[in-house]
Formats: structure tokens, sequence, C-alpha cells
């Protein structure tokens, strides 16, 4: 860089701060590097490719915007949109319900409470394939556990895995195994750090129950429930492991998620430019996800200052 | 809140606790106990080893002994170690530079966000490039190109989780040492790397979980002897059929390390997944 030559006598200052920079760039640059390298050109790439039709997995010919047209023609990727909002809405709302009043319930002093969390934990980091795998085991028609209890108690084996309906219930209930855990962890550590001395107030004026939870457990849990919402639902909306190993998507195509349809374009189909399409869609999905709700989580992290 | 429970409250209390120790408790155990059953003794409904059965180590021998399993069982472990090593080096370095030096463009909060924003990604969007970039580069069916791709997806979590914990550290200690003549590499080396190892081995730790958890890119990039064990697991029911026994056993081997792990590094997990929301 040419400089000009009043500043050419290198003041020691200078020098510093050229030296700073110089290790600023060393702590930070393998990282945003690594960055531009594994996601941004990949997600470059991913919108050049999303302009042609491939054949044998080789680019073809440019096909302009036509990808992108399928996506609003295409009742298979219609109906496995509708399969995957069913099941994002009703697990995320039945893991937030439920691990939030677990997280009120256990919000006590009590025996073994640590050993209770680190058992809560387990399922998180449970191999989601392998208990897709374990699943079809244990919802067996024939002799699983589930229907063989069913059945002592006089009831009807249920058609677990064959069933269209059943077979996204069975899904859904592994999903709700797996991640309630998360919301009831990080509820009670929210809970656990509310101010004690606001519930002590509000008790000498008489406040009680539900009043309590009315007035200040839930506007100050406001925010870290928004949180957890936003990080259930983007996680909700990737869900790909638990489906492609209990059901492959069937019976018929009756769990096949969103991502199973994209991973399917781009991988047995070999259509990657659709598939590129299909994934823009999704990542368009969880974006207007993360903006409408980080907004709001920003403005109650804000209000509590 | 410290008001006495009534006996109906801790009744109510202990029921619950007992549903859901059952309900989180019941998969692991089921795995297990059909794990060392023999293949007729899994038709019948038992649950208590020794009592109601004779349990066999005989499947994990057989299991364990065939290669397929042993080179997915090596290949799951290169794959987490080398991906939550490489994630560990470049986040911890970020995670200083975010804490400690100020960035004009971009600023520290579009950096972070930055990073924030690989677990938001869907994956799914970004296989295709990852699997023409690696057949580009003759890396497809190779425990390398898992390596970067996982390192890539866990970088969020020792910058978010390390840079507050280095925030966190006065800034005296490092002057200090930079008054005695040491330089910016060796405060770092020498101090905040340190004070921070508990952070630093927790988030290694969950970088490595959720590596070794991995299912799309494992399944996408993988077609023989770079093969992990969750692609292991997910091929299984369709060659074999479903075989109580095999499951157990298997399921077990490809849960317990990251389980195992998990439970080590318990006090950061919720600073984790939330990416350092929330403390627990």
């Amino acid at each position: 860089m040419a400089q000009a030559p009043v500043r050419s006598t290198v003041s020691p200052k200078t020098s510093q701060r050229k030296l700073e920079d110089r290790t600023k760039a060393i702590f930070i640059l393998p990282a945003v590097f690594w960055i531009l390298a594994f996601t941004v050109f990949p997600l470059l790439y991913a919108l050049y490719t999303s302009f042609f039709s491939f054949r044998f997995g080789q680019i073809n010919q440019f096909v302009g915007l036509q990808n992108f047209a399928r996506l609003f023609t295409d009742g298979n990727l219609h109906s496995d949109l509708r399969i995957t909002l069913i099941f994002v809405a009703s697990t995320v709302a039945v893991e937030m319900i439920l691990g939030f009043a677990l997280a009120l319930l256990l919000n006590q002093e009590m025996r073994g409470r640590n050993v209770l969390r680190a058992i809560m934990t387990l399922p998180l980091f449970a191999t989601p394939v392998a208990i897709g795998y374990l699943g079809i085991t244990i919802y067996l028609e024939t002799n699983g556990p589930i229907n063989t209890f069913i059945r002592a108690l006089g009831g009807q084996g249920i058609p677990w895995l064959s069933h269209p309906t059943w077979a996204l219930v069975a899904i859904i209930i592994i999903d709700i195994w797996q991640w309630t855990p998360f919301v009831f962890l990080v509820s009670l550590a929210g809970l656990q750090s509310l101010p004690q001395d606001l519930y002590e107030a509000a008790e000498v004026d008489g406040g009680a129950g539900w009043q309590l939870f009315r007035y200040i457990t839930l506007p100050l849990m406001a925010p870290v429930l928004w949180l957890i919402l936003l990080l259930r639902l983007v996680e909700a909306f990737k869900v790909f492991d638990i489906p492609t190993s209990l059901t492959l998507g069937g019976p018929g195509r009756a769990t096949e998620v969103y991502s199973l349809y994209t991973y399917r374009t781009a991988l047995r189909f070999f259509d990657h430019g659709y598939a590129a399409a299909q994934g823009f869609l999704l990542l368009f999905i969880v974006m207007l996800i993360v903006t409408l709700l980080y907004g709001r989580i920003r403005e109650l992290y804000q209000e509590e200052g | 809140m410290h008001r006495k429970r009534s006996l109906a409250g801790n009744i109510l209390l202990a029921g619950v606790l007992i549903i859901l120790l059952f309900w989180v408790l019941f998969p692991f155990y089921w795995a297990f106990l059909n794990s060392i059953k023999k293949p007729a003794d899994t038709f019948q409904s038992s649950w208590i080893p020794f009592l109601q059965f004779q349990p066999t180590l005989e499947h994990w021998r057989n299991e364990l002994a065939i290669p397929e399993i042993r080179r997915a069982l090596w290949n799951s472990t290169v794959i987490s170690v080398g991906a939550a090593t490489l994630a560990s080096v470049l986040g911890t370095l970020a995670a200083y530079a975010l804490a400690r030096f100020h960035f004009h463009k971009p600023q520290n909060g579009t950096l972070t966000t930055w990073f924030l924003s690989q677990r938001v990604l869907p994956p799914v969007v970004v296989v295709i490039p990852f699997f023409l970039l690696m057949r580009q580069l003759h890396l497809l069916d190779s425990v390398v190109a898992l390596i970067l791709l996982n390192a890539t997806f866990t970088l969020p979590f020792p910058v978010i989780i390390l840079s507050q914990m280095i925030r966190d550290l006065p800034l005296e200690l490092e002057e200090a040492a930079w008054v005695d003549g040491a330089s910016r590499f060796q405060s770092f080396l020498q101090i905040v790397i340190p004070l921070i190892l508990p952070g630093l081995v927790a988030t290694w730790i969950i970088a490595m979980a959720f590596s070794w958890n991995e299912f799309l890119f494992a399944l996408s990039l993988t077609t023989k002897k770079a093969i992990p064990m969750p692609v292991i697991i997910a091929g299984a029911e369709h060659t074999r059929g479903v075989q109580f026994w095999f499951v157990g056993v298997r399921v077990l081997m490809t849960m317990l390390p990251p389980l195992f792990l998990a439970l080590l590094a318990q006090r950061w997990i919720i600073r984790g997944l939330t990416l350092g929301a929330v403390k627990g």
C-alpha cells in the first residue's frame, strides 16, 4: 500500500497498531475462512446449480427459474411439506408444554435433583438414528413391548408402523422423547435464575399460586421460553434421522418429511438442480421463523434490561 | 420456593418422578435387555436378568467380531475426534478474537451471528454442493470429508461458549503478562487457555457427541470404507430383518460413547445447546 511521504516515518504507535492488526487477523481469519469455504461457497454453489437441469449427476443445461417454478406445482413436495408442518407443530407444542410444566413442578428443593438433571440429558445425546432403529422393535406390531402391554390390558394392538397416521404418531412420540428434556432443562435453568425476592414481596402483598405464576413467573420467563421455541422450531424443521431410520418415509409416503424428500431428489434421482431449489425453500422457511422470533426475543431481553 | 410441601404434593411429585424416569430410561433398558437375551428369550416378556432368563454376552462378542462393525466404530471415532479437535482449535482462536478485539467491518456482533447461523442452516441445503465438491476433490467415501463437514457444523459451540468465558476473565491478568514482555499469543496460551480449560473440554465433548451422531452427511458421502456407526445401523434392518438381539447390541454400541461423554459435560450442556443464551 502506497502511503503519503509525510506519514512514511513509522511512529512506534502505528507499528504497534499494525502488529495488533496482524494478531487480530491470525486469531479470527482461520474460522472466517473456514465458514467462507464450507458454508458460503456451498450455498453459492447450490444457488448456481439451482438454475440448471442435471443428467446422470452432471450439469446439463441452463433452465432459468424452472426448478423454482416446480416448487409450486409439485404435489409430492406439497404433501411432504404438510407432513413436516404437522410434525413440527405437534412435536414443538407438546414439548414446550410438557417440558415447561415439568420444570415448574420440579423447580423445588428436593434430593437428587442433580441426578435427575443428568438422567434428563441422556435422550438429547442418544444417536437419533439408533433410537429410530430401536423404535422398530419397540413399536413392533406382533410382539413389541407396547402392543404386548396393550393386549395384556385387554386392548387391541396398534398398527404402529403400517398405518399412515400411526406411523407419523410413532415418529412424533420419539421426537418428544428426545427433545422434551431440552425444554425441561433450559426452563429449569431459567426458573432457578429468577429473583426470589420478587416472590417474597408478592406474597407479602397477598398474591398466591396462580397469580404469582401469571404475573411474575410467566413474564419473567417469556424471553427464555421464546428462545426455546425458536431453537426447537428450527431444529424440528430439519428433521431427517428418525423418520429415515424408523419408517423410511413409509408406509407409502406417509412419513416422508421435507429433508428426506430433498435427500431423495438429490441422491436417489440425481436431480441436483431441483433439490437445490427445494433446499432454498426450506432455508427460506427457517430464516422466516428466525427473523420473526428473533426480533421478539431481542425486544423481550431489552425490556428486562 | 421455600414453601413446605403437603403430603399430597409429595405424593404427586414422587409419582411424576417415577413416570418420568420410566419414560426416559425405558428405551435404554429395552435395548440393554435384548442385547443380553438369547434369541428365544426375546419373544417372552421377561425383564430381570438371572431371575427370569439367563443372560448371554454372545451377541456382543459376535457383533464386535464383524469387520464392518469394527471399521465403523473406528471410523466414527476418527471422525468425531478429528472434527471436535479441529472445531475446538479454530473456535478457540475465534472466541479469543471476538472477546478481546474490536472489529469494525464486519463488527463483532455480525461475526458472532455468522458463526451462530451454522446451526440454523438446514444441512440438506448444502448436502449437494458438499457431495459435488467432495467428488471433485476425490474425497467421497473418506473420513477426511466427514471431519471437515462436522467441524464446520460444530464450530459454533466453541466460538460462542468460549468467547463468553473469555469475556468474563479479567483483562488485568493478561495485561500483567504483557508488561512482563509476553506477546498476545503467549498470554493466550499460558494464561487464557488454562483458565478456560473446563469449558474447552466441555465444548470439545459436545462437538464430538454431535459429530458422532451426525447422519445425513455420513449417509450421503460414504459408500463403503468410511461408513460410520449411524449409517451401519440405518441399513441393518433391510438386510437382516428385525432381530431384537442385533438391534439391541448395535443400538447400544452406537449410543454409548456420546451418552457417556454427555454425562461428563453435564454442567455445560444447557449453555451449549442454547448457544450460550442461557447459563445452566
